[in-house]
Order: C-alpha cells, then sequence, then structure tokens
C-alpha cells in the first residue's frame, strides 16, 4: 500500500511536471520585454474595451459623439452671436462717423460767395471789439488744396524734380493735406489753450482760404522764371503770403482776449504758413535756379574766341588728367 | 469695333440629312458700342444736353477713349498707361465723393465714371496733336487750355443737366478742370 501511494505520487509529479513543461514556472523576461515593446499604448492609457463588454461600449461612444455635437453647436452659436454683435456695432459706427450726409452742409455753396471768399482771403480787416466772421464751408479750401496739388505737380514737371521713394502725385497730396490738416489741428490746439473761439470747421475754412495766396506764388514762380537769384519769389513771399498771413491772424486776435494769447497764437499762424511757402519753393523749385546757375558759369560760353569742340574738349580732359596726376602724387607723398 | 462671333451646330433638318459638317454663322456684328449721342453732346459744349441721357451709363465708351489716349501717348514715346489708370481712378473718385456732397439726389460711380471717361475725347485729339507738334511753346499752352476747358465744360454740362444743379456749374466744372489739367500734364511733359 505503501509503495502503490509513492507510485501514485510519483505519477502525480511527472504529471506535475509534464503541465509545468507546457506552462513553466520560469519567466523568459525577453518574451516579456518583447510584449512590451510591441504594445503602443502608454502609461496612461487603458483600453476598455477589452474589459468592458460589448454592449456598454457602444453606449459610451454614442454618449461621446453626443457631446462633441453639443459642444460644436454651442460653439457655433456663440460665434454667430459674437459676428451679429460685432456687424451691429460696425454699422452703428459707419452710420454715426462715416455718414458722408454730415459734411453735406459745408458743400452747399454758390459761385459768387467762394469767389468773394477768395478774394477777401487776401485783404486783412483790422481787428475790433467785434468778431470777424469765419465761414464754415469746405469747397472752397478743398479747391484751393486741390489747386495746389496742380501746381506742384506742375512746379515739378517742370524743374525735372524727381522722387525717389514714390511718385509725385503721392508727394504734392502728402505735402499738401498734411499741412492743412497738420496745421490746422495744431492751430486748434493752440486755441484750445488759449481760449481762442474758434471751432475746427472754421480754421479749416480760414487756413484753406490762406493758401490762396500760397497758389499766387507757386503759379507765377513757376512760369516766370529768373536766374541767379530770388528777389522776385521774396517779393512775391512778401506781398501775397504777409497779406494772406495778415489776414488770418486779425480775425484770430479779434476772437481771442489777452495780449500775451494774442500774440501765441498770431505768431504761430505766421510763422506756419510763412515757412509752408519757403518749403514748397526751395524744396521743389530750387532745381531751375541751380540748372541755369551751372549754364551760366560755363567757361566754354565765356571765353571770347570760339574754338572748335575736339579742342576745347581735349583741353578740357588734358586738364582733368593733370589735376587728377596731382592729387594721386600729394596722397602718396603725405 | 466690337464683334461677337458665334458657332453653333444643329442647324436644320437639311444639314443633318445631307450629313454635312456643322457650319458656323456670323450671330451679330455691332459697331455702335460708343454712344453717339454722348460723344456728339461732348464734341459740342454749347448744346443743351438732354438729362435722359446720362441713364445709360456705359462704360465701353470711356474704355475706348483711355486707350486711344494711351496709344496716342505711346506713339509719342510715353509708355503711360499705368499713370493713366492711376489718376483716373483717383479722379473719378474724388468728383464722385465732391457731387455727392453738393448734389440733393446724389449720383452713381458709374454715371462719374461714365461721364469723365466720355468727356475725355478732347484729350484724346490733344494726344494726338502732341504726336505733329510739340506743346510745351505758345502753341501748345493755347492747345491745352482751349482741350481742358472743352471737356470740363462738356463734363460739367452733362452732370448738371442729369442732377439738376444749373445753379452750380461752374462749382461742378472747376474740379473736372482740375482732373484733366493732370491728364494735360501728362501729354504735354
Amino acid at each position: 500500500m505503501g509503495e502503490n501511494s509513492v507510485k501514485v505520487k510519483m505519477a502525480d509529479t511527472s504529471t506535475w511536471r509534464n503541465q509545468e513543461s507546457k506552462h513553466p514556472a520560469v519567466v523568459d523576461l525577453d518574451d516579456m520585454e518583447m510584449e512590451i515593446v510591441d504594445k503602443d499604448d502608454s502609461d496612461y492609457e487603458t483600453n476598455f474595451s477589452d474589459s468592458r463588454p460589448p454592449q456598454q461600449s457602444q453606449q459610451k461612444s454614442k454618449e461621446g459623439v453626443y457631446l462633441e455635437d453639443m459642444r460644436k453647436r454651442f460653439q457655433d452659436n456663440v460665434t454667430s452671436m459674437m459676428w451679429q454683435a460685432g456687424s451691429q456695432q460696425a454699422k452703428k459706427a459707419w452710420s454715426i462717423y462715416g455718414n458722408i450726409d454730415i459734411l453735406r452742409p459745408y458743400f452747399n455753396v454758390e459761385p459768387h460767395e467762394v469767389r468773394s471768399r477768395l478774394m477777401y482771403s487776401l485783404f486783412p480787416q483790422k481787428p475790433t471789439d467785434h468778431r470777424q466772421r469765419v465761414p464754415r464751408e469746405l469747397y472752397g479750401p478743398l479747391m484751393v488744396i486741390f489747386t495746389m496739388i496742380a501746381l506742384l505737380l506742375l512746379q515739378m514737371k517742370t524743374a525735372d524734380h524727381k522722387v525717389e521713394e514714390g511718385t509725385l502725385m503721392g508727394t504734392a497730396f502728402g505735402v499738401c493735406f498734411s499741412y492743412w490738416i497738420g496745421a490746422s489741428s495744431f492751430v486748434w490746439f493752440l486755441c484750445y489753450v488759449c481760449n481762442c473761439h474758434m471751432t475746427m470747421l472754421q480754421i479749416l475754412s480760414m487756413m484753406g482760404y490762406g493758401l490762396f495766396g500760397h497758389c499766387i506764388v507757386i503759379f507765377l514762380g513757376t512760369i516766370i522764371h529768373t536766374s541767379h537769384d530770388h528777389l522776385f519769389f521774396y517779393i512775391l513771399w512778401a506781398v501775397f503770403g504777409g497779406i494772406s498771413t495778415l489776414r488770418m491772424v486779425c480775425i484770430v486776435i479779434s476772437r481771442t482776449h489777452g495780449q500775451t494769447q494774442r500774440m501765441f497764437i498770431g505768431g504761430a499762424i505766421a510763422a506756419l504758413h510763412l515757412l509752408f511757402l519757403l518749403y514748397l519753393h526751395f524744396a521743389y523749385h530750387q532745381v531751375v535756379e541751380d540748372l541755369s546757375q551751372v549754364f551760366d558759369h560755363m567757361p566754354a560760353i565765356n571765353h571770347p574766341a570760339p574754338q572748335s569742340l575736339p579742342q576745347t574738349l581735349t583741353e578740357t580732359i588734358v586738364e582733368q588728367a593733370v589735376q587728377g596726376n596731382n592729387s594721386v602724387q600729394h596722397i602718396v607723398r603725405s | 469695333m466690337l464683334i461677337l462671333i458665334c458657332k453653333y451646330n444643329n442647324v436644320c433638318q437639311q444639314c443633318d440629312s445631307d450629313g454635312s459638317d456643322p457650319s458656323a454663322k456670323w450671330i451679330s456684328f455691332r459697331s455702335d458700342v460708343l454712344n453717339t449721342s454722348k460723344t456728339l453732346a461732348v464734341l459740342n459744349p454749347l448744346k443743351q444736353a438732354d438729362h435722359t441721357i446720362m441713364q445709360d451709363t456705359d462704360l465701353a465708351g470711356p474704355l475706348v477713349f483711355c486707350l486711344a489716349f494711351g496709344g496716342s501717348l505711346m506713339l509719342a514715346g510715353k509708355l503711360q498707361f499705368g499713370y493713366i489708370y492711376g489718376i483716373g481712378v483717383v479722379g473719378c473718385l474724388a468728383v464722385y465723393a465732391l457731387l455727392n456732397l453738393m448734389s440733393m439726389t446724389g449720383v452713381s460711380a458709374g454715371i462719374t465714371v461714365s461721364v469723365l471717361g466720355y468727356c475725355l475725347l478732347p484729350m484724346v485729339i490733344l494726344s494726338f496733336s502732341s504726336i505733329l507738334l510739340s506743346l510745351q511753346g505758345i502753341i501748345g499752352i493755347v492747345l491745352v487750355c482751349v482741350a481742358v476747358v472743352w471737356c470740363s465744360l462738356s463734363a460739367s454740362k452733362l452732370f448738371v443737366s442729369a442732377l439738376e444743379m444749373d445753379q452750380q456749374q461752374l462749382l461742378v466744372a472747376y474740379p473736372c478742370a482740375l482732373v484733366y489739367g493732370v491728364f494735360a500734364l501728362l501729354t504735354v511733359f
């Protein structure tokens, strides 16, 4: 019996060993590593699909899709609401500030009114206790600005002025409109500081009509060329520039209280107005004067006896070569 | 001149039965792209213009005149199509804004471009004359002044008749004169 039990145990052991050979208890780490490398899952990802039953996974995916739809719909609604609110605000702002009808009253003028205002811009009135009237009009000043642009173009074309970056038209537009709006804004600020009773529109109108004198000076200076000196221009500058400046200064003085304030604003307007005319002349007309001076001072013109052209050229070349040689020798010695 | 050509198949039963090839047929031949009434109104600035003349805003005439202007300048040795386009656009915008501010009824951009384009005809004549003679002398100055006044008078007449601004023709003519003056600068220099 004892021997049989041992044998049974032995048989059991052998079966156990057979089972172990099929499923060994020794763990092969290489195989486990290979298995781990093949998997793409991160440490934080868990694959519930394998562990959950199939019905629950379908329900969960449906819920996910529903949530996604909800999120997308909410996003679209918010976007459309923001777009509608923004476009309404923009339309409201445009209707208030971009409405061209705001400026319509300032262009309602008759030809005789524009003519008389242009003439009176060159006739200063002595300031009294009564305020001098300034029309709130934009047609006349705008036409004066456009005229000045056209005259500047004529001046630049006549003087063969070249603009490196930009165009002649762009330069003329930029210069004229920048001065009109910039100088008017500066004068408006000074009027605010010095308590002068003038609105921005009145200042724009006054400064615009004041440029009529500049147009006359530019036109006469372009069609009448004088070489060597600028006396003719300075005379025109003093007469027409001075008259139109005096007109504006008288208007401002009649509307300002206090000597210091009057001097301050009057001086600023005079400086801006007269210096701008000087700039327009010397920036775009100087080329003509320089060319005329060069042609007048050429040695061939002042030579008494006429020489043939090749002989003159030969002498000039030889002279330049000698001068260059002398300068090189001087540099070498130093 | 604009010629429309149309080619179509399936002309008639006889052709189909004969088995002949489908033939091309000239559908229409238009030679009146230029509005003659507007052109005549421009050529005669002193004649009263009909206020219904501006109801038709065609742009073919202005395009033809602009191309003719650029072509004549090209024959004179100046390639300035870009300048014509730029000055034209800026001028049209300025006149459009000004007329909308000055008139009670307002004006459309098409009418502005159409009127300014048709009234460029005298400037085209001036540019053709610049091929034959120099415009930088006394004769040139006189011709330029005549052309600019002619263009601006015609344009202001058409605008005033369309917008009922009879008392303000001079105020409309002056900005038109400035625009055509810039075109004259292109022709002269």
